[in-house]
């Protein structure tokens, strides 16, 4: 994982219940920026974060959370943000009530709690409607007062449930913003669990992959696509020439879409590709260096355990 | 020529200026679980006086409070009419009800005011998932119950006791010397605050653990009602029939009697309702005792069925 402040720690950390093993003996570090959760629905991500939140106590490892052990130290979660995939906004308060309660449910004392709610509300773009029963407002709003009541202690960390959830395109863009935003602007550190790899490939520096209880992947996401980056090359004519010319100099290639996709992107790729072209007299259109998307990745090889 | 020379040429009569100071962290005093605890009381207490929602969740707990006031209002009046227009303490030679019929009186009131109140409490949260929230902060389960628990106990207080402070009040200045009333009846002041309060901690405890078990709020109130309606009826009658110690047994559980007949002891009087229960020949002690059974063993019901839960 990266160097930065350990904000989160997993140690040997395993949950079993009676039949399910929900995880199985990870052991990973969180530190300051947004990391992303992936995996589908029974991986694991909920339990962990449960974990990290005191919610559960593990069967056996040690969770930390800002220093201290999430399952003994209740205390913790002042300095700690949820954002749950499921409804859980009161229908007929308004906004700045509920924000205000919630912010005095976290510890802060009244006067304080009424300005950061404001200021919350403010800043996840709800200021006007901010007098509305929360039962009026659209999916999308919704989902910023579920953010907004994450952040209104000003927490170090926060830990988003498919913030995305629901929500049309648009929402979904302003949502991925906003969790941007919620790092870069507020210098609150995020956890992002989804199982949408776009939204995490988007939005992200981060990324831990949890399948079956286990962490396969974890690592930075822009490494994960540079150490798969290809190079598109379309021609003219003589396609196939190029394609066996290129196999003969042991270079790996694949047919795509009308032209060829070759893995790798450092030099020796580009000086077999030149001479490869000037051996197959294949007259070349485009040649582009390309790197996929986190989801053509995992659809493409079986990740690496950890 | 200086900026601000420029910007007052070109914007004659504009004072102020806008400037966005962006996200700003909040380095203030954070006040920990104390002040969780509270917020959660507090917001119970808002709720079920409906405080900060529409008018409609204002009409049934105010509108519960008022007839409970006024019931007090009335016996305070009726009494205060007679010493005034007979002589003064003629009514109480006439025996009129005083503090130690009004829980008598009132009980059935209070049992459907928290009946309707009581799972607007727990229900709500529930239904919309508010519940998770109250558990990622520095709360537990158990702090949750607690503050729900203590903020309608102060609703049930206030309402259980507002009356009879009415009451006493009109008692004392309908009186000629009325510190002469303050001090031949101060003790009724502690009497009904204890019974009182036991009224109030059994109404809050039976009330809330029914309105663990669903998170549809009708559902809470109609079985609570049937249960505090239904029982008197079906107990009366059963006790009757069977007599003897059975029968006492059998009225014991009527459930509107159960704070009653402390109310009774603590007044060393019997109230209309409990007068012809076969369970007053079981004591003081037992009666006691049967009382603090039902409030503590559904209170412990409640608190395990929160105390370890989790979002």
């Amino acid at each position: 994982m990266s160097e930065g402040k350990v904000l989160l720690s997993a140690e040997r950390l395993s949950k079993r219940y009676r039949a399910v093993t929900a995880l199985d003996d990870v052991s990973f570090v969180i530190t300051d920026g947004v990391t992303g959760i992936l995996g589908e629905n029974g991986a694991g991500k909920s339990t962990a974060i449960k974990i990290f939140l005191g919610l559960l106590r593990p069967t056996s490892g040690v969770a930390l959370a800002l220093g201290e052990n999430a399952s003994e130290s209740i205390a913790v979660r002042t300095r700690l943000g949820y954002m749950p995939e499921h409804d859980c906004l009161p229908s007929n308060v308004s906004a700045a009530e509920f924000l205000t309660h919630m912010a005095e449910a976290s510890g802060l004392p009244p006067t304080a709690a009424r300005a950061r709610a404001a200021d919350t509300l403010r800043h996840t773009g709800l200021f006007e409607e901010r007098y509305r029963p929360i039962g009026g407002y659209s999916t999308g709003m919704k989902q910023r007062v579920k953010l907004a009541q994450a952040l209104v202690h000003d927490p170090a960390f926060v830990f988003l449930d498919e913030p995305t959830a629901g929500l049309d395109p648009m929402g979904r863009e302003e949502m991925l913003a906003l969790v941007r935003k919620t790092h870069r602007d507020f210098g609150i550190s995020v956890l992002f669990s989804s199982h949408l790899m776009a939204d995490v490939e988007r939005t992200c520096d981060r990324i831990i992959v949890l399948q079956g209880g286990h962490v396969m992947h974890e690592g930075e996401v822009g490494r994960f696509t540079q150490d798969t980056q290809t190079v598109f090359i379309e021609v003219d004519a003589n396609r196939d020439a190029l394609m066996t010319a290129l196999q003969r100099r042991g270079v790996t290639v694949t047919l795509e879409g009308g032209g060829l996709s070759i893995e790798g992107s450092d030099q020796s790729v580009y000086d077999h590709v030149r001479d490869a072209l000037v051996e197959s007299h294949a007259p070349l259109r485009r040649l582009a260096p390309r790197r996929r998307a986190l989801t053509e990745l995992f659809e493409r090889q079986p990740v690496a355990r950890a | 020529m200086s900026a601000d020379a420029t910007r007052a040429d070109l914007h004659p009569g504009v004072t102020g200026t806008v400037f966005d100071i962006g996200y700003r962290n909040y380095t203030g005093a954070r006040e920990g679980i104390r002040r969780s605890r509270l917020a959660v009381y507090k917001d119970g207490l808002r709720t079920a006086l409906g405080i900060g929602r529409g008018g409609r969740a204002k009409i049934l707990p105010i509108g519960f409070m008022v007839i409970l006031s006024v019931i007090g209002l009335i016996m305070a009046l009726i009494a205060g009419a007679i010493d005034r227009y007979t002589s003064p303490g003629m009514s109480r030679t006439l025996n009129l009800p005083s503090h130690s019929d009004y829980y008598g009186i009132a009980a059935m009131i209070l049992f459907v005011f928290a009946a309707v109140v009581a799972p607007e409490l727990l229900c709500r949260d529930k239904r919309e998932g508010v519940i998770n929230l109250y558990l990622v902060r520095p709360l537990s389960g158990s702090d949750y119950i607690l503050s729900r628990w203590f903020a309608f106990l102060t609703v049930i207080l206030a309402a259980a006791l507002l009356p009879q402070i009415i009451l006493f009040l009109g008692l004392l200045l309908s009186d000629p010397v009325p510190f002469n009333y303050f001090k031949a009846h101060w003790y009724d002041i502690p009497k009904f605050l204890g019974a009182g309060s036991v009224m109030a901690m059994y109404t809050t405890t039976l009330a809330l653990l029914t309105a663990s078990y669903t998170a549809r709020r009708a559902y809470a109130s109609v079985f609570l009602v049937g249960l505090f309606v239904i029982t008197a009826p079906f107990t009366i009658g059963l006790a009757q029939e069977l007599g003897g110690p059975a029968g006492q047994w059998v009225s014991m559980f009527n459930l509107t009697n159960i704070p009653l007949h402390v109310s009774d002891i603590i007044f060393g009087d019997v109230a209309e309702l409990t007068k012809i229960a076969p369970a007053r020949q079981l004591g003081p002690t037992v009666l006691s005792l049967w009382c603090a059974l039902w409030i503590v063993a559904p209170g412990a019901l409640l608190w395990s069925r929160y105390r370890r839960l989790t979002p």
